[in-house]
């Protein structure tokens, strides 16, 4: 076990002004109870610790350093929790020849005990989600796991620590790990005035002691009889973040990353999708579980936050069979979500081009303002005339087999650009005004067929820039 | 608290008594479950998934399992503990609390509260790096080049600096297997055999994909193919993996003339399997563009009307089938230049009239010839075939 870096010191016999001296005397109050609270979108983590101090009556001088860690010494803030009158702090100094070192001056009415809390941003401890589907042999349902994971970099120890996870994006106007490096001077002189309010307002609603933070001994001594389940970890929604507080206290030494379960939910209801769109998952028929993050599929108290996903199918022998991993995005609840599992090789998805002719055409005279149709009454065959327009047909026979033990369904997206007439009888949709979408079911070892036309208005003949549908057999 | 400890590879390490994770990491009283089973799955194209079922010792309380792997390149986002239900009495209720992560190791340590002592079944899974495979194919031929035997072997290439003693091998291709796999070690099994599988012999002209032979004399390159569908009898019920194939016939001795190898393409039930076994000599075909013209249709348009023409000898003394293959669009380029447009095209009156309507589309045509044996006392017959195509709309 490593001693803590962090020290709090409550010096003896030392004058109001701070001491040039070599010799002190200072006892060291020990850390009561610690709460962390930690971003996932940026390095940083307030830290909120409490102390037993014996004041004297009068001024006394507490020595707070933090050799070897990350703190943001700007943000270093002293409050008094019990008693909240009779002490005041009278001022914060950081001295030239003792880095990462400050003073408090704290004036107290009589002789007494007090709790202190002490508070400050670090960086170096990081949590992230990440997430554990095993979907059942027949892909029906899925068992879905969420764990969080903490991981202490810190530089410093934080032994029986509530632990508290925020998601949700803040705005920070300078990394905590570059302030960690500077004295405090020098940060006054880089930073923007307000860059302090700033970071601290984007943290502020995190700053709420949790209702756990009153946990004091009894927390602390979190015993085992209680450990044979999970801990809870609770979620509460808060403005525009969501806060996970982990049930009891946990201890992350300096080095250690800690993954506890979050939530999980059996027999999630799913679907399996195939999908063909190329501006999504590239130009391959790609296989989908299909979930959604709401109460109707025994999700939904959460948004699920940025994290990896394994993603596995049991097997009909108490076994896993791998089958993807995917980097999920934050799902807000009642949102889809989408696990992609690439491609089938089980299903085979060709597109042949089958003809191509060209009508509709149109001819510029003598490179001027008049333009004729061929085939037109009183056209003739004019040499000083170009081709300026035409309608190219392309006819196109979309081909999908399926090999998979299963019945699947097909859905495809294809984008164009230009003025285009979609002509099918595969009762199509527009998904925008350049994208054309149609499905199909294709059961256990069937083959499908999906016939289509493409008529693009080309050149003078273009006169829009949007897709048509268009009812009617491919190819003339 | 009571912690045990698990130690990989593979121990399980016991500890009693409520100490912290870093303490815990020097002192060790260990005990070693042995793997009960092993389960590796090499089904999935990219990843290689280990399974390895263990029965470890729990006390009641909170239990510490330690695995740790030091030199293997197992990809710690994937392990997965799950602890299975039990086999019988007594029954003992177990459940992964967390996972811990020490620095600067390739370890982690499973916090595992158990309802009683005794012994609980668990599995861990993990995706194995330096674990790969690969297929390979052996066919050989009968003297008439009518049938083949046909067998598919997989190979395991085990650089993943782990042994593993009498492992279950799933490789989603034909019945599963138990071998046991060493460090180092490369494993082959023959995993199907198709015996008595038709096979075609094709010859082949094809200008874009297989070039000329001498472009001077316009005589085409004719390679010839091994043509095995996966259909019928024992193929066709699953896909033949990419692989090499080494090729050989029956020399009618009792032994097999080795006739080349060629790296097979995935095949997918109902498609068809080519194996390339070298260039035909004794088939040639010259290929020549026996008439280009051009019709004016209105101002720049244009109609062209294109005659490619066919020279072909078949100096064997046995009949074979040519497939010509030919691209409009290759054609179209040749006799006028890229426009940047598809060809727009009509079949016209040659010899070759009636492409493969499963192996053509709006570019590519494939034509069969037949050609007969050359006689034997006489030169080959040559025979000529054209293709005369309309190309319209040309501008």
């Amino acid at each position: 076990m490593t001693l803590n870096r962090i020290v709090c010191f409550l010096c003896l016999l030392l004058p109001l002004a701070l001491p040039a001296r070599n010799v002190d005397l200072a006892t060291v109050p020990e850390r009561r109870t610690v709460q962390l609270t930690i971003y996932n979108s940026e390095d940083l983590t307030l830290v909120r610790e409490s102390r037993i101090v014996t004041f004297k009556k009068g001024v006394n001088p507490l020595q707070f350093s933090w050799a070897n860690t990350l703190i943001d010494p700007t943000s270093v803030e002293l409050k008094f929790r019990e008693p909240k009158t009779g002490l005041i702090m009278l001022d914060t100094t950081f001295p030239h020849d003792k880095p990462q070192t400050l003073y408090w001056n704290v004036q107290s009415d009589a002789d007494r005990e007090a709790i202190i809390e002490i508070s400050y941003f670090t960086s170096g401890i990081s949590w992230a989600a990440d997430y554990l589907a095993v979907a059942d042999p027949d892909e029906k349902t899925l068992r879905l796991e969420s764990f969080v994971r903490v991981r202490n970099l810190s530089g410093e120890d934080y032994e029986n620590a509530q632990v508290r996870l925020v998601v949700g994006t803040i705005n920070l106007v300078e990394k905590i790990a570059e302030l960690a490096k500077l004295p405090v001077g020098r940060v006054n002189e880089l930073k923007r005035e307000d860059y302090k309010d700033l970071r601290q307002r984007a943290a502020r609603k995190m700053m709420a002691p949790a209702p756990a933070m009153e946990m004091a001994a009894g927390a602390m001594a979190y015993d085992a009889a209680e450990m044979d389940a999970p801990k809870e970890i609770i979620k509460e929604g808060l403005s525009e973040y969501f806060i996970y507080t982990i049930e009891g206290t946990e201890t992350v030494p300096n080095g250690w990353a800690k993954r506890l379960r979050s939530f999980e939910a059996d027999a999630v209801p799913m679907v399996v999708e195939y999908r063909y769109r190329p501006r999504e998952y590239g130009d391959q028929l790609t296989r989908l579980y299909l979930l959604k993050n709401d109460a109707a599929s025994k999700l939904g108290s959460t948004p699920l936050p940025d994290g990896v996903m394994q993603i596995f199918r049991a097997n009909r022998s108490e076994g896993l069979s791998y089958l993807a991993t995917q980097n999920l995005k934050y799902v807000p609840i009642g949102d889809k979500i989408e696990l992609n599992l690439g491609v089938d090789r089980l299903v085979i998805f060709e597109l042949v081009k089958q003809k191509i002719y060209r009508d509709n055409l149109w001819f510029q005279i003598k490179g001027g303002n008049l333009y004729r149709k061929l085939g037109e009454d009183g056209f003739k065959l004019e040499l000083d005339s170009q081709v300026a327009g035409w309608d190219e047909h392309t006819v196109y026979r979309q081909k999908i087999r399926n090999y998979s033990p299963k019945p699947i369904h097909v859905q495809i997206r294809r984008d164009y650009a230009g003025d285009i007439v979609f002509r099918s009888r595969l009762n199509p949709t527009l998904h925008d005004f350049q994208t054309v979408q149609f499905e199909a079911d294709i059961p256990v070892g069937e083959k499908a067929a999906l016939d289509y036309e493409v008529i693009a208005r080309l050149g003078y003949n273009q006169k829009q820039n949007r897709v048509e549908l268009q009812n009617g057999e491919a190819g003339r | 608290m009571n912690q045990t400890r698990l130690l990989y590879p593979l121990g399980v390490l016991l500890l009693l008594g409520a100490i912290p994770l870093d303490v815990l990491a020097r002192i060790k009283l260990t005990t070693l479950p042995v793997r009960e089973r092993v389960q590796i799955h090499l089904d999935h194209p990219q990843v290689a998934l280990v399974e390895e079922e263990r029965i470890v010792p729990l006390v009641k309380g909170v239990n510490q399992v330690d695995f740790s792997w030091a030199n293997t390149r197992i990809d710690p986002d994937t392990l997965v503990l799950r602890i299975l239900p039990p086999l019988g009495e007594p029954v003992l209720d177990a459940k992964v609390l967390s996972v811990s992560y020490p620095p600067n190791e390739n370890a982690l340590v499973w916090s595992v509260a158990a309802s009683a002592s005794g012994a609980a079944r668990v599995r861990i899974s993990y995706a194995l790096g330096g674990l790969s495979k690969d297929f390979h194919y052996r066919a050989v031929a009968d003297r008439e080049e009518k049938t083949l035997e046909l067998a598919q072997y997989l190979r395991v290439n085990n650089y993943a600096n782990e042994a593993y003693d009498l492992a279950q091998f799933q490789t989603g291709v034909g019945a599963g297997f138990d071998k046991s796999l060493g460090l180092d070690e490369t494993k082959e099994v023959q995993i199907n055999r198709f015996a008595n599988t038709p096979v075609r012999k094709t010859y082949t002209s094809d200008p874009v994909k297989f070039g000329y032979l001498d472009r001077a004399q316009d005589k085409l390159n004719v390679p010839m193919h091994y043509v095995i569908k996966n259909a019928d009898g024992a193929l066709g019920k699953a896909a033949l993996p990419e692989g090499k194939a080494r090729i050989f016939q029956d020399d009618g001795q009792g032994g097999s003339a080795f006739l080349g190898e060629d790296r097979g393409q995935f095949t997918p039930p109902d498609d068809e399997l080519e194996l390339y076994l070298g260039l035909a000599r004794d088939i040639v075909v010259r290929r020549t563009i026996d008439r280009n013209e051009r019709q004016r249709i209105a101002g720049n348009l244009y109609r062209y009307d294109v005659t490619v023409k066919y020279e072909i000898e078949n100096f064997k003394d046995a009949p074979a089938t040519l497939n010509i293959v030919e691209s409009v669009r290759q054609i179209r380029d040749q006799v006028r230049g890229d426009p940047g447009r598809d060809p727009e095209w009509q079949l016209g009156d040659g010899t070759l009239r009636h492409p493969d309507p499963e192996k053509s589309d709006a570019d590519q045509l494939l034509f069969h010839v037949d050609l007969p044996a050359r006689s034997a006392d006489g030169p080959a017959p040559k025979q000529t075939q054209t293709l005369r195509l309309t190309l319209n709309n040309e501008w």
